[in-house]
C-alpha cells in the first residue's frame, strides 16, 4: 500500500478474509486464502480458469458456504450470514454467467436491484418510494448507457447488452463494495473502452474487486493485484510488480487468454 | 424463456375487445344462457377458474408448479362446513356443526386457509422444480386421507348441506341459484384483477425476480424462501374462495373433492388453459367442463356408437383433448392464441423492414 490516495482514505479493511478455504468433494477450489482490502480500494483478482476466484467470490458475497476460515465485511463477522444480510451491509456483485431476470424489462431488474437492500419487498402496494427506486434504476442504465433499452424484456437484449445491464445491477443499489466477475467477457473492443472508462470513474467512496480475464481492464483499472492458481494466492502486489513478476506470466500472461 | 408471454404480449386492442364482450355476456348471464348453462356450466367455470388461477399465479409469477390447490380448496370447504351448518334432525352427516353465524365461519375458513396455505408455504419454500412438486402433491394426499379418517371433521362421506347456511347479505342461495351466479362472477372478476394488480407492486415484481433467478434475489438482499411462502400463502387465499363458492354451489364437500384424480383435473384445467397467463384459468376450466358435460352424451352422427362409451371414458377422451392441446402448445389454449395473435400482427407489419417479434416460446 504505497500509493499516496490510499493513505487519505480509510486505512480500515472493507473486506478481510482469514484461511478461507471451500471444498467441492475432494477438490479444493479455494485453499486456505487470506484477502484485506481497503475502503475504496481497486483490486483484481487474477489466475487461470479453475483458479478458484468465481468460488471465492461465492463464498464471500455468501452464495456458498465456507468450509473453513472467518470473513469479516465492514467490520461485521459474514461468515454464517446469508447472502442477503452481506448485500444489506453494503455488497453488491455481478455474475461471470450474468444472471438476469430474462422476462422482466430492463428498467424492472433494476428496479429489483435498488430495492433490494431498502425494506418494503413484501408491500403490495406500490408508493412514492418505489418511484424513486426506478428513478435510481434508470440512472443506473444511464450510467452503462443501457437507458435506452429500459423497456426491453432482458431476454431479447445481445450479449453485450447484458453485460450492461449485470453491471447496471449490482451499481443500482448504491453499494460500498463493488464485486465484478468477468464484467467484460464476451465484449467488443469498444464495449471494453467503455466499462473501462465506467470502472475508472467510479466514486472513490466504493470499494471495487474485479475478476477480470481482459489484461488491459484489469491492470488499467486495479491499483493492488491478487493472483490466484489452484485455489491458492500466489502473488499480490501492484499492476507493475505482476507485469514484473516471471511465474505470473508463466502461469498466466504467456498462456493464451480464454474468455470464460 | 417460456415466460415471455407474460409482458411481451401488451393487451391487444382485440384482447381487451373479447375480454369486454366476455365480461357483458358474463354479466347478462342468466338472461341469455339457460338455466343448465348459467347454473351448472358458468358458475362451475367461475370457481374452478379461481381455483386454476391460483395454480397459474404461482406457476407463471412464481415459477411453482403446486398440486396443493385442490387441497386448499377442499379444506375451505371442509372448515366451513364445519363452522357453519348445525346438527340436530336431518343432519346425517359428519363434522363439527359448530352452528355459527355464516359471515363469521366464511371469515374464518378463508383466514384459516390462508394460514394452512402460509404453513405448506413455508416448508416447500426452500424446494424448487420437482421436489416442490412432490412435496405440494403430499399436502394433496394428506389432506385426502385427514379428511377421510378423521370423522370428527369430515370422514369418508364429508359435510352436507353446507349452501343451507350462507351469510344474511348474500342470502338463500338453494333457491335463488341466480345469485350464486353473480356471487361466483364477482368473485372470479375479483380474484382476476387483484393478481393483475399484485404482480405490478413491488411483492409481484420481486416474486417474478425469484421466479427467474432466485440465486442473484439473494445477492441483491431478497429473503427467498419468504417471498415463495407469502405467494404461496397468497394463492391458499384465492383457493378459499373457490372452495367456499363450491360448497355454496354443490351444498357437500368429501375427501373424494379433493383427491388425487380431482387434483389432476385441476392442474389439467390450469394445463388446457396455459400455465402463463391467469386468463387462461378460467379458459381452462371452461373447456374442460364443456368436456365432461358434453362428451358423457356424444353419440358419433352416422356411426350411432357413442354416448355411454363415452360418458364411461370421459378421462380417456380428456385425456387425449390434454395430450393434443399440449402437443400443440405448451402454453395451452392462451399459448395457441398469443402465437396467433402474434402471427397475425407479422402479417400486419409485413414489410422490407419487418422483423419478427420476440420470440414467446423455447
Ligand atoms: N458448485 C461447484 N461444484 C463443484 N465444483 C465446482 C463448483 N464451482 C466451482 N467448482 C470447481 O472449483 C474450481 C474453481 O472454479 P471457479 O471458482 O469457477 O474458478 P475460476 O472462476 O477461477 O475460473 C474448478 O475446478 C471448478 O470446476
Ligand atoms: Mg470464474
Amino acid at each position: 500500500m504505497t500509493e499516496a490516495p490510499l493513505e487519505t482514505r480509510s486505512t480500515e479493511p472493507t473486506l478481510r478474509v482469514w484461511g478461507v478455504g471451500r471444498r467441492f468433494g475432494g477438490l479444493h477450489a479455494v485453499n486456505d486464502v487470506d484477502l484485506e482490502i481497503v475502503a475504496g480500494e481497486r483490486r483484481a483478482i487474477l489466475g487461470p480458469n479453475g483458479a478458484g476466484k468465481t468460488t471465492l467470490f461465492n463464498v464471500i458475497a455468501g452464495d456458498l458456504p465456507v468450509s473453513s476460515g472467518r470473513i469479516e465485511l465492514f467490520g461485521h463477522d459474514v461468515t454464517a450470514a446469508p447472502a442477503r444480510k452481506r448485500a444489506r451491509l453494503g455488497l453488491a456483485r455481478s455474475y461471470q454467467q450474468s444472471r438476469l431476470f430474462l422476462n422482466l424489462t430492463v428498467e424492472d431488474s433494476l428496479y429489483l436491484a435498488a430495492l433490494g437492500v431498502r425494506r418494503g419487498h413484501l408491500r403490495p402496494v406500490t408508493t412514492r418510494r418505489d418511484r424513486e427506486m426506478r428513478e435510481r434504476a434508470r440512472e443506473a442504465a444511464r450510467r452503462v448507457a443501457i437507458d435506452d433499452k429500459l423497456g426491453e424484456m432482458v431476454g431479447s437484449l445481445s450479449h453485450g447488452e447484458h453485460r450492461q445491464v449485470a453491471v447496471a445491477m449490482a451499481l443500482a443499489s448504491k453499494p460500498r463494495m463493488l464485486m465484478l466477475d468477468e464484467p467484460a467477457s464476451g465484449l467488443s473492443p469498444g464495449e471494453r473502452q467503455l466499462l473501462t472508462d465506467l470502472l475508472l470513474a467510479l466514486d472513490r467512496e466504493i470499494t471495487l474487486i474485479l475478476i477480470e480475464h481482459d489484461m488491459d481492464v484489469a491492470l488499467r483499472v486495479a491499483e493492488r493485484v491478487t493472483m490466484m492458481h489452484e485455489g491458492r494466492v500466489i502473488v499480490e502486489g501492484t499492476p507493475d510488480e505482476i507485469r514484473a513478476n516471471e511465474y505470473v506470466h508463466e502461469l498466466y500472461l504467456g498462456a493464451p487468454q480464454r474468455d470464460e | 424463456m417460456r415466460w415471455n408471454v407474460l409482458r411481451s404480449s401488451p393487451k391487444t386492442t382485440i384482447e381487451r375487445a373479447i375480454g369486454a364482450i366476455a365480461l357483458v355476456l358474463a354479466a347478462l348471464g342468466p338472461l341469455v344462457f339457460n338455466q343448465y348453462w348459467a347454473h351448472q356450466i358458468l358458475i362451475e367455470t367461475f370457481l374452478f377458474g379461481i381455483a386454476a388461477a391460483s395454480l397459474i399465479f404461482l406457476s407463471a409469477y412464481g415459477g411453482m408448479v403446486s398440486l396443493a390447490q385442490t387441497a386448499l380448496f377442499g379444506i375451505a370447504g371442509v372448515i366451513l362446513g364445519n363452522l357453519a351448518t348445525r346438527g340436530g334432525p336431518g343432519g346425517t352427516s359428519k363434522g363439527l356443526h359448530l352452528g355459527w353465524d355464516p359471515t363469521v365461519a366464511l371469515v374464518v375458513a378463508i383466514a384459516m386457509t390462508t394460514a394452512i396455505g402460509l404453513m405448506f408455504g413455508a416448508i416447500a419454500a426452500r424446494s424448487i422444480g420437482i421436489y416442490f412438486l412432490m412435496i405440494t402433491l403430499t399436502y394433496s394426499v394428506i389432506t385426502t386421507y385427514f379428511l377421510g379418517q378423521v370423522t370428527l371433521v369430515s370422514g369418508f362421506s364429508g359435510i352436507g348441506g353446507i349452501n343451507r347456511y350462507t351469510p344474511s347479505w348474500i342470502g338463500d342461495l338453494t333457491g335463488h341459484p341466480n345469485r350464486l351466479y353473480y356471487v361466483s362472477l364477482v368473485a372470479a372478476v375479483f380474484t382476476y384483477v387483484l393478481i393483475r394488480y399484485v404482480v405490478r407492486t413491488p411483492f409481484g415484481i420481486t416474486l417474478q425476480g425469484v421466479r427467474d433467478e432466485p440465486v442473484r434475489m439473494s445477492s441483491l438482499g431478497y429473503n427467498v424462501p419468504l417471498h415463495r411462502t407469502l405467494a404461496f400463502g397468497f394463492a391458499a387465499f384465492l383457493a378459499s374462495l373457490s372452495g367456499v363458492l363450491y360448497v355454496w354451489w354443490s351444498g357437500q364437500i368429501a375427501p373424494g373433492n379433493v383427491d388425487l384424480p380431482e387434483t389432476i383435473s385441476l392442474l389439467v384445467i390450469a394445463v388446457i388453459g396455459g400455465l402463463a397467463r391467469i386468463e387462461g384459468a378460467w379458459l381452462g376450466a371452461f373447456a374442460f367442463i364443456i368436456i365432461q358435460n358434453y362428451v358423457r352424451g356424444f353419440t358419433f352422427p352416422f356411426l350411432g356408437f357413442g354416448g355411454t362409451l363415452f360418458g364411461g371414458s370421459f378421462n380417456t377422451v380428456i385425456g387425449i383433448i390434454f395430450l393434443l392441446i399440449v402437443l400443440i402448445s405448451p402454453d395451452g389454449l392462451m399459448g395457441i392464441w398469443d402465437r396467433a395473435l402474434a402471427a397475425r400482427s407479422r402479417v400486419g407489419r409485413a414489410g422490407p423492414s419487418a422483423e419478427a417479434p420476440a420470440r414467446t416460446g423455447g
